[in-house]
């Protein structure tokens, strides 16, 4: 397994401009690639036998002001599993949509979109609520969104002057 | 809250409450984790069927609605909408620290934190979750309740519909669904 995992990321290496590359387990590696070449990458990897978009999800490096948005991809013959991985600004996040490529990342985008606030060029539908029914805050997992603030603006607590909390280190008997 | 106790009911009110406190039908809804206490609750090690209790499909023809754990903003706006198609009397019976304070979710964005701000609940069971025997202790209770005329969540909600619906908007700014797929 080992073997071919290291096949398939020779030739990753030699057709793509990776950046990084990363063995994460020895059926799972990680790629890291400029934004430009992110639809080149996965067109490759899935004429390679990387079929399947499992997710696309983001992280918020609000440290370096970047997003980064995640594919992984699983190849169901081999047993599988690449990560690729790409940096956006932070500001006015957009990114073009991957769905002629992979028809499934119509809702992974949606989801992507309502909580990080990234838009995705040419994908209309990722302009839609999926989750959230009425949301009226910055996106909610991004960094800087702090959800305490929120749920005590929103859902009323229950006022008790009696706290109960569990003895540290064990009641004694 | 403090639901109203004096006995004031006449007496064809108290024999309805006799009869349909043995035989109370559960509206099929849960929400959250507590969902998976019920199957035992139901089936032969427990067997709420001994209490006269079963399972209903729908909200016009159950008597008792239980909330089995955290209720997300989404759900809370289905909960009303199934509690108000619900027939007098009705009774809501809420499952663990999450619907008494918000339990371990007391700090998301998306869930509740305490339930009886929108809808009227005539019973907590603490917990998290409740066992099956606490569920059972607690069935037993509803039932003492109803056969008392304690259990007057439904009347407290139509006497302060307009509370409850303010507190609904506040946290839920409306009620009514919105569904890509059906409209």
């Amino acid at each position: 397994m080992m073997n071919s995992m290291n096949n398939i990321m020779k030739q990753v290496d030699d057709v793509l401009n990776v950046l990084n590359k990363e063995v994460i387990s020895n059926r799972q590696f990680a790629i890291d690639i400029n934004k430009g070449d992110v639809h080149q990458a996965l067109t490759y990897l899935k004429s390679i036998g990387f079929t399947q978009l499992s997710i696309i999800t983001c992280v918020d490096l609000i440290a370096d002001n970047k997003f980064q948005l995640i594919y992984i991809l699983n190849n169901w013959e081999l047993g599988l599993f690449v990560i690729v991985r790409t940096d956006i600004d932070r500001d006015n996040p957009s990114y073009v949509t991957v769905v002629n490529i992979f028809p499934g990342a119509k809702y992974y985008e949606r989801e992507v979109h309502e909580f990080f606030g990234v838009t995705f060029e040419g994908n209309d539908s990722s302009f839609k609520p999926l989750l959230l029914e009425i949301w009226d805050d910055i996106p909610p997992l991004r960094k800087d969104f702090d959800p305490q603030v929120y749920s005590d603006r929103k859902f009323e607590k229950r006022d008790s002057d009696k706290i109960y909390r569990s003895k540290i280190g064990g009641v004694k008997l | 809250m403090v639901l109203e106790n004096q006995d004031n009911r006449n007496l064809w009110e108290k024999i309805g409450d006799y009869f349909s406190a043995n035989s109370i039908w559960m509206k099929w809804y849960c929400t959250g984790c507590g969902a998976i206490e019920l199957p035992p609750t139901m089936t032969s090690r427990f067997d709420m069927e001994r209490l006269g209790m079963g399972p209903m499909a729908t909200p016009r023809q159950a008597d008792v609605m239980l909330i089995t754990g955290y209720l997300s903003t989404k759900t809370l706006r289905r909960v009303i909408y199934s509690y108000e198609q619900m027939q007098d009397p009705k009774y809501i019976v809420a499952f663990g620290s999450c619907t008494i304070n918000g339990g371990v979710y007391y700090d998301s964005y998306a869930t509740i934190n305490q339930l009886d701000k929108y809808i009227p609940v005539d019973l907590y069971i603490a917990g998290c979750m409740p066992r099956p025997e606490a569920v059972m202790n607690a069935f037993a209770d509803l039932i003492s309740m109803i056969k008392k005329g304690q259990a007057n969540g439904w009347r407290h909600y139509q006497e302060n519909y307009e509370w409850y619906k303010k507190n609904q908007l506040d946290s839920l700014e409306e009620v009514i669904i919105h569904d890509e797929f059906h409209e």
